[in-house]
């Protein structure tokens, strides 16, 4: 009997561990920050935190390196694949080149939110979604929940799904997206983020995210993205990547944060350019700013990395450098460095204890300080055309500088219901062609707005030949809103969301222009309260002039009463000899009456009444 | 039984407790907007800093800010939010979580806030999920006048319904004592139609008194505090160390004096139970701290059976709301049933498209002669007109 009993204990622990160790494998956490120093004395940081969990576990509510508040979220809101942006700045392709990670995790400037949901029809999509955006607003302390139908869109082409979807029908599931672009980044929008990290940024590489330098970067990008993944042979996983990607201006971040307005240095201090023929003692021609490329990660980040997260795996190094290989670069101690076979990048590989941290000695050489950015496929940019409250035109700038290979992608706006565009405006051109080019615009895909209820989705698949320059443009018309839409601030313009461009072929590369400020005209705001006013007004004047006519008696001027300066001296002497009458009448009955009160009381009502009829007369 | 010798005095002491709050809440809303006004936001965030350090989670704190100062282009320090030009504290530091922000700070949301009028939809984060047993903070700063504080400069909210949505939460047994402050001009006037009981109000200013900033930062180049929030705050964080601090509220009212803050703060004790005397005696801890008073439950048979009772009455209702439900769905079918059978044709809900169309000329002889027979159709009316005319 006891026998039996611990074999069975022995059984059930072995199938224990065999079920534990299983879960292992299929649940797996690694992460990664890669530094790239660009040209003009910017620092791109991209830090990468990526999990894996099983798709049965995560069915089972078995959520062990799977945030569990996101994954309820998903799991209630019938998710099966989505993707979260908050971006804030510009990314400047022209100096910095290819976007990191092929433009696949960034978003337009404020929040960006795709997601692909089962749902069997249309109107259950719609409540999924709405279900969804509110419950990551309170996650994300952002205003999500203003993803309303006139700020959803469902694309046709623009997005695929990057996981395995095995049993994913057209008919059941939908891909919706919204887009906030007015919508701040903040360091309240960091805090949720960090805590979905499994070391919730207290070791490894998180350690180094900290608002103050996140948010003053030119260009930052934070993204999450939950996707199946069904690898061939084996259980299907659920990933999530977290990602933050931001490019740091090396000398602003070295400013001491209690101290970071630029302020002139005293005048011994000042490098001086000695070749100027006017240069003396009490003359200084400032030289140039170098582009300064030397800095430690303490001073970039303001802080030292505080070991790894003893849970990510082992096998990847938590941080890379991408520097040619001449560079020196010197780190702290209990640090391996790993140069790499491309000769312009090395890993380190950290102990779990150690803090972390790296100097960048100012290059010796300097034609090797940065490794020169990869050219991207597309350069885009977008602007507001035309003059005036009532209409306007939008123009796209899109540059293909490969010299032999043609790009083809698809161009999608999500454009608000008050900008109402006019299709047949849309044209496409070649830069020195005067005439419009029908052969650039592939195919269009149009759902035109709704005032009120929704917004304009444009599609355009088109080309651009090697080496040349395409612009699309398109007209629209500003509606003018009711009172109550506008906002506290709107003065200020409304945000237009960035334009998303898909590019097909040669290779899958993404990238956004920026969002456009859109000034509609804005009434007084006051008008209301001045009618208000004036009709008030205009009503008291009517009815006082009519009451009057009413109730006085209208008599010539020379029937009434005396006016001027000899009827005002003859009511003085008539007040003075009433006021001289009545002491004399109140020292006798002072004098005289001791019965009490009541006669003196008439007698004042009597002089009060004398004084009326006085007045009166 | 030595066990039971000790839970005994827990349960003497349970006893008088009753009367306490089991849990902590503060409403912080700043409802001002644009740059020049960073020193309301300033005010709000050193608020819930004093109340975060004094122990309520962010999960119970509700913070509503309309405007971001903190990532503002024109914040030379970016990520911080000082409220003073020492500036020694961050104010928005590393963790902070705000609940409702930019355009979700109106008028609306806050009486939906308070009085729990949301949709099913509305996250609990965003939600005040409080009950007869706690304490709420109610702290309003911005720009106001008599009887009303703007939000937004694009609405207002009146003392009336301020004081309406107080009355609502205390019918609902949403709190069980609140105190209210208001930072703004004339705000003593907000609090005036307050007409719920177990409110203790303070304002900053008389009616017709303008509340006061404290100073300015020349790097960060306008006001930081206003003067009320500034004493109050010196006060919490000179008296207030930690949440055994004994110091009562009416030491805090105390300590404001008109040289200090340029304007007569008000307090309003009379909705109080137990008038002035006992509403001074509150701990400042009970509205900024987060004290846990546990209540054990008595145990007794008669409460359980009154319990009891409750629940079976409740059961019973929600059992002939089904039943009705239920009838009023057999009605309808019965209705639709009969509708069909009359063959009347049931409106079908209109199939709205939600995705693009492709622009396609498939049919573009179609439609050019279609308009080419409309166009034709017109002229041949106007000449059978005009010919018409010539006959007549």
């Amino acid at each position: 009997m006891r026998q039996l009993f611990s074999f069975a204990l022995l059984s059930f622990v072995s199938f224990s561990s065999l079920l534990s160790s299983a879960s292992a494998a299929a649940a797996d956490y690694h992460e990664q920050l890669v530094l790239r120093p660009l040209p003009l004395s910017a620092l791109l940081a991209s830090f990468n935190f990526r999990s894996n969990t099983s798709l049965s576990e995560f069915e089972a509510h078995n959520f062990r390196f799977f945030p569990r508040s996101l994954g309820q979220i998903l799991q209630h809101a019938g998710t099966q694949e989505l993707h979260l942006r908050f971006s804030l700045g510009r990314w400047d392709s022209e100096s910095w080149g290819a976007r990191p990670w092929g433009g696949a995790r960034e978003g337009g400037t404020g929040v960006e939110l795709w997601a692909w949901l089962q749902a069997a029809t249309d109107e259950e999509a719609d409540h999924k979604w709405l279900t969804l955006t509110n419950a990551l607003s309170g996650l994300f302390c952002a205003s999500l929940n203003f993803i309303d139908g006139t700020r959803t869109t469902r694309p046709v082409m623009s997005f695929q799904p990057e996981g395995d979807h095995l049993n994913m029908t057209a008919a059941d599931t939908h891909l919706l997206y919204g887009v906030l672009p007015h919508e701040v980044v903040c360091t309240e929008n960091l805090t949720p983020f960090l805590k979905l990290l499994p070391c919730k940024g207290k070791a490894g590489i998180a350690t180094l995210l900290d608002g103050h330098k996140l948010f003053d970067a030119s260009w930052q990008s934070m993204a999450i993205d939950v996707k199946p993944i069904c690898p061939a042979g084996a259980e299907c996983v659920l990933q999530i990547e977290l990602t933050i990607d931001m490019v740091l201006d090396i000398d602003r971040s070295k400013r001491p944060r209690g101290n970071p307005i630029p302020r002139p240095p005293p005048g011994h201090e000042l490098p001086c350019n000695t070749s100027k023929p006017y240069h003396a003692p009490d003359t200084c021609f400032p030289t140039d700013h170098q582009a300064n490329q030397d800095w430690t990660l303490s001073q970039i980040f303001g802080r030292t990395m505080k070991g790894t997260c003893p849970l990510t795996d082992p096998a990847v190094p938590p941080v890379c450098l991408h520097v040619p290989d001449s560079r020196s670069v010197f780190h702290s101690d209990g640090v391996l460095e790993k140069k790499n076979l491309d000769r312009v990048s090395r890993c380190f590989e950290i102990q779990p204890d150690v803090d972390f941290e790296i100097v960048l000695p100012a290059p010796e050489d300097e034609s090797a300080v940065v490794v020169k950015p990869e050219t991207p496929l597309l350069y885009a940019e977008r602007s507001f055309t035309g003059h005036g409250q009532e209409r306007g035109g939008v123009q796209t700038i899109l540059h293909n500088p490969s010299p032999d290979t043609e790009v083809e992608f698809v161009y999608m706006e999500s454009l608000p219901w008050f900008m109402r565009i006019y299709l047949h405006t849309m044209s496409a051109r070649i830069q020195g062609q005067t005439a419009k080019d029908d052969s650039l615009i592939k195919e269009v895909y149009y759902r035109p707005a709704v005032d009120r209820a929704r917004g304009t989705q444009l599609e355009v698949r088109m080309r651009v030949p090697p080496a040349s320059t395409v612009f699309l443009i398109y007209d629209f018309e500003k509606s003018i809103l009711r009172y109550t839409e506008y906002p506290p601030d709107a003065n200020r313009g409304f945000d237009v969301a960035a334009a998303v461009i898909t590019i097909l072929s040669p290779a899958a590369y993404n990238l956004r222009t920026t969002s456009l400020l859109c000034s509609l005209p804005t009434p007084d705001f006051s008008m209301p309260y001045n009618v208000i006013i004036f009709t008030s007004t205009a009503i008291a004047l009517a009815f006082g002039g009519m009451f009057n006519i009413l109730v006085r008696r209208f008599v010539a001027a020379d029937e009434g009463p005396e006016v001027g300066l000899a009827a005002l001296k003859k009511r003085i002497q008539e007040r003075v000899g009433l006021l001289v009458e009545k002491l004399k009448k109140g020292k006798t009955g002072n004098a005289s009456d001791e019965s009490g009160t009541k006669p003196d009381k008439l007698e004042t009502v009597d002089t009060a009444q004398s004084i009326e009829g006085a007045l009166k007369e | 039984m030595k066990l039971s010798s000790l839970l005994l005095p827990a349960f003497l002491l349970a006893g008088p407790s009753l009367a306490e709050h089991t849990s902590n809440w503060a409403v912080l809303v700043c409802t001002s907007r644009f740059w020049f006004n960073y020193r309301h936001l300033a005010n709000v965030l050193s608020i819930y800093r004093t109340v975060k350090r004094l122990g309520i989670p962010d999960s119970q704190i509700i913070l509503m800010l309309p405007d971001d100062m903190a990532c503002n282009p024109r914040n030379a320090f970016p990520g911080t939010v000082y409220s003073n030009a020492d500036r020694a504290v961050d104010l928005y530091g590393d963790n902070i979580e705000v609940d409702y922000r930019g355009y979700e700070v109106t008028v609306e949301n806050f009486i939906r806030l308070l009085t729990d009028r949301v949709g099913e939809e509305m996250p609990r984060s965003k939600r005040l999920l409080t009950d007869d047993r706690s304490n709420i903070l109610v702290y309003m700063t911005g720009h106001g006048g008599n009887e009303f504080l703007k939000f937004q400069d694009a609405e207002e909210i009146g003392a009336w319904d301020l004081a309406d949505a107080f009355e609502q939460m205390w019918e609902k047994r949403r709190y069980h004592e609140i105190l209210f402050m208001i930072d703004t001009c004339q705000a003593n006037t907000m609090y005036s139609k307050l007409y719920s009981p177990n409110i203790i109000a303070t304002g900053s200013s008389e009616l017709d008194q303008s509340s006061y900033s404290h100073h300015a930062d020349n790097d960060i180049g306008v006001a930081v505090i206003d003067r009320y929030t500034y004493y109050n705050l010196e006060f919490l964080e000179s008296e207030v160390k930690d949440t055994s601090s004994k110091k009562t509220v009416g030491d805090l009212f105390d300590s404001y004096t008109y040289e200090k803050i340029h304007s007569h703060a008000g307090v309003r004790y009379d909705l109080f139970k137990g008038g002035a005397e006992e509403a001074r005696r509150r701990l400042v801890t009970d509205f900024f701290g987060n004290v846990q008073n546990v209540e054990v439950d008595s145990g007794k048979g008669e409460t359980n059976a009154s319990f009891e009772e409750e629940m079976v009455r409740l059961s019973r209702t929600i059992a002939e709301l089904h039943t009705r439900a239920e009838e009023q769905e057999a009605a309808k079918r019965n209705a639709t049933a009969s509708a069909a059978k009359t063959g009347k044709k049931q409106q079908q809900p209109r199939k709205i498209p939600r995705v693009a169309k492709p622009l396609t000329d498939d049919n573009w002889w179609t439609k050019k002669i279609v308009g080419a027979t409309a166009l034709a159709g017109c002229a041949a009316l106007w000449g059978l007109g005009s010919y018409l005319e010539g006959v007549v």
